[in-house]
């Protein structure tokens, strides 16, 4: 199997399987239009994902490597966020940081699977939540006035339960 | 709230260049994602949890009433809150971004509200008004005049809806391909000829008993609209042989054919299909009781494709059918046989030892069939596909039948029930209805 020299934007260099790395759109872009061979020292530069993001998106691409091709979703179709697998959602125990920082790097990667599985897990600390509640998740301030408050709580207040 | 040491360095690792300037006290989340990371993420909520996101904060509001989380909207779930007023948000929540909208079984919706919504979304491509009882025909005028890119409509049991409503749709609506009216009673012949000679690129027509419907109408919209491929006329009992012929002669991809009910059908409907539709799969013509086994023979030696068949209450047919499937059609998987009380096990056994029945064959229904003995469910025991089998009312099946079949397909299910022969008079209140062996849905 031919191997592939992967480069930080911290300067570490990964040397990692071909069949793993091409999980990303972008380095198998890359490569082909590069025209790398085995054999040729080239390091491919990844100058928006840093080392720890970097061994942590080989470790999921590693263990995803023979993962049947994601099929192109359907218009229609209601998007689930249930079926994470026991794997995924051990891997995806990490702080909030790390989370989003894999939410960039798996789209900058284009790395369908890791997108969608990172994307549906923040629906998850979404879903079921009071607007309070989610704030809380997030750390995020409340910046409405009471007034505006007000009146976005009775715009939405229809889909709520009575 | 202030940021956590932990939360200021993973900021100065960042490798993201930030575009604009944030406070200190910004959430990590508005710092790390881009807009359409956060949209990205959005697609995977619901109505309520995006209504509630839109309360969170100012740049979360923005994001959450981002149009494009506003595509599909389903409201099935709320439909005793869904008043006029919150259509009204909705409609200028989504506008032109809305392409798919559920307003099934919410009966409070009427027709100033549709009217809203149509002016509001023009783009919308789908909409379902399924038990919506208080629309009129004045719906149907608000997406004739708004609504031009319309491909699918259901409007099921709306009772109120006329003629009036087809004919708006086949003027101001021609891209229909898929249109549900079952159970709207007021509809005419004239209604649908009206809509046929304006929507001829409808691909599904359903029209569950909608009981005034009759050859004229279904000769209509065959010759007009000849890609039908799904038609469903459960309960339309004035169609006769007329209809299916013209149907047989103008649409030749037709795969889905129901005519349940209509029982002035005879073989010439099923003789004229044979002949014509050779990409039938799924045919359901339950209580057609002139039906005999010379129809099903011609259908199963040209319709190989046939798939799911409901012969329930064809009460004519014998064996002789079931030999002619089981040598014609080796894709089947559903056969409904239920009060066709003529079948045998002999019948069974044709069928139990044909290409489709180890392959295919899922579900069998032999429910009144009172001939069948336990010798039908050895002939069975080759269908390793089976998954379940009907067999309430077969006074001659046992219980260790049932288990002997239960010993080959261990995850069979068997609908079938046993009357205590001799009710022991103390125990009335408890004695056990079902037997061990059944697993009741």
């Amino acid at each position: 199997m031919p191997n592939i020299k992967l480069q930080s934007c911290d300067n570490e260099v990964f040397t990692i399987d071909y069949e793993v790395a091409k999980c990303s759109t972008t380095i198998k872009t890359m490569v082909d239009d590069l025209g790398l061979e085995e054999g040729d020292d080239e390091v491919v530069p990844l100058p928006n994902v840093n080392s720890s993001i970097l061994r942590k998106v080989i470790q999921w691409a590693t263990y995803h490597k023979d993962d049947p091709a994601v099929p192109e979703e359907e218009e229609n179709k209601e998007k689930r966020t249930d079926d994470i697998s026991s794997w995924d959602s051990d891997f995806l125990k990490v702080d909030q940081g790390t989370l989003f920082e894999l939410i960039l790097a798996a789209n900058y990667l284009d790395i369908k699977g890791l997108l969608d599985v990172t994307c549906k897990t923040v629906a998850n600390m979404i879903k079921g939540k009071t607007p309070e509640e989610i704030r809380k998740t997030f750390n995020i301030k409340n910046d409405f006035t009471p007034e505006e408050e007000e009146q976005i709580r009775r715009e939405n207040e229809w889909c709520e339960d009575k | 709230m202030r940021e956590s040491p932990q939360n200021v360095t993973a900021m100065k690792q960042s490798y993201i260049q930030l575009s604009r300037p944030f406070s200190e006290d910004e959430a990590l989340i508005n710092k790390k994602l881009p807009k359409e990371l956060f949209l990205r993420i959005f697609s995977y909520l619901d109505v309520v949890s995006l209504c509630r996101c839109a309360q969170v904060s100012k740049s979360w509001n923005l994001l959450a009433l981002d149009g494009s989380n506003w595509q599909r909207i389903d409201l099935f779930n709320f439909q005793t809150d869904v008043k006029g007023p919150v259509i009204e948000n909705l409609s200028k929540r989504c506008g032109g971004f809305l392409r798919k909208l559920s307003l099934r079984g919410c009966q409070s919706i009427g027709d100033a509200s549709m009217k809203t919504l149509a002016s509001y979304c023009n783009n919308v491509e789908e909409i379902n008004l399924n038990g919506c009882k208080e629309i009129t025909d004045n719906t149907c005028q608000s997406l004739n005049r708004y609504c031009h890119k319309l491909l699918r409509l259901d409007i099921t049991s709306c009772s109120s809806i006329t003629d009036l409503s087809l004919r708006a749709l086949s003027e101001g609506c021609p891209s229909i391909t898929h249109i549900n009216i079952s159970w709207c009673n007021n509809i005419t012949d004239a209604g649908i000829e009206a809509l046929a000679h304006g929507c001829r690129k409808i691909k599904s027509f359903i029209a569950k008993g909608v009981i005034q419907i009759t050859d004229r109408a279904i000769s209509c919209l065959a010759q007009s609209c000849p890609d039908l491929e799904t038609l469903i006329l459960h309960g339309c009992t004035n169609l006769e042989d007329k209809a299916v012929i013209s149907l047989a002669e103008n649409c030749k991809n037709l795969q889905y054919l129901c005519l349940s009910g209509c029982n002035r059908l005879t073989d010439a409907s099923l003789i004229i299909l044979a002949q014509q539709c050779h990409q039938l799969s799924t045919l359901e013509v339950a209580g057609c009781s002139q039906f005999t086994d010379a129809g099903f023979q011609a259908l199963s030696r040209n319709c190989r494709y046939l798939e799911k068949m409901d012969l329930e209450e064809c009460v004519l047919i014998t064996d002789s059918t079931l030999i002619h499937l089981a040598v014609g059609c080796p894709r089947l998987e559903k056969l409904s046989l239920s009060h066709c009380e003529l079948i045998t096990d002999d019948g069974i056994r044709h069928l139990g030892t044909s290409p489709c029945a180890s392959e295919h064959l899922t579900v069998l229904e032999l429910d009144n069939c009172p001939l069948i003995t336990d010798t039908s469910l050895e002939h069975l025991i080759h269908c390793h596909n089976l998954q379940r089998i009907e067999l309430y009312d077969c006074q001659l099946i046992t219980r260790t039948g049932i288990r002997r079949l239960r010993n080959h397909l261990p995850n069979i299910k068997v609908h079938a029930y046993f009357a205590p022969i001799t009710p022991p008079p103390s125990a009335v209140n408890s004695r056990q209805r079902y037997c061990r062996c059944c697993v009741i849905l």
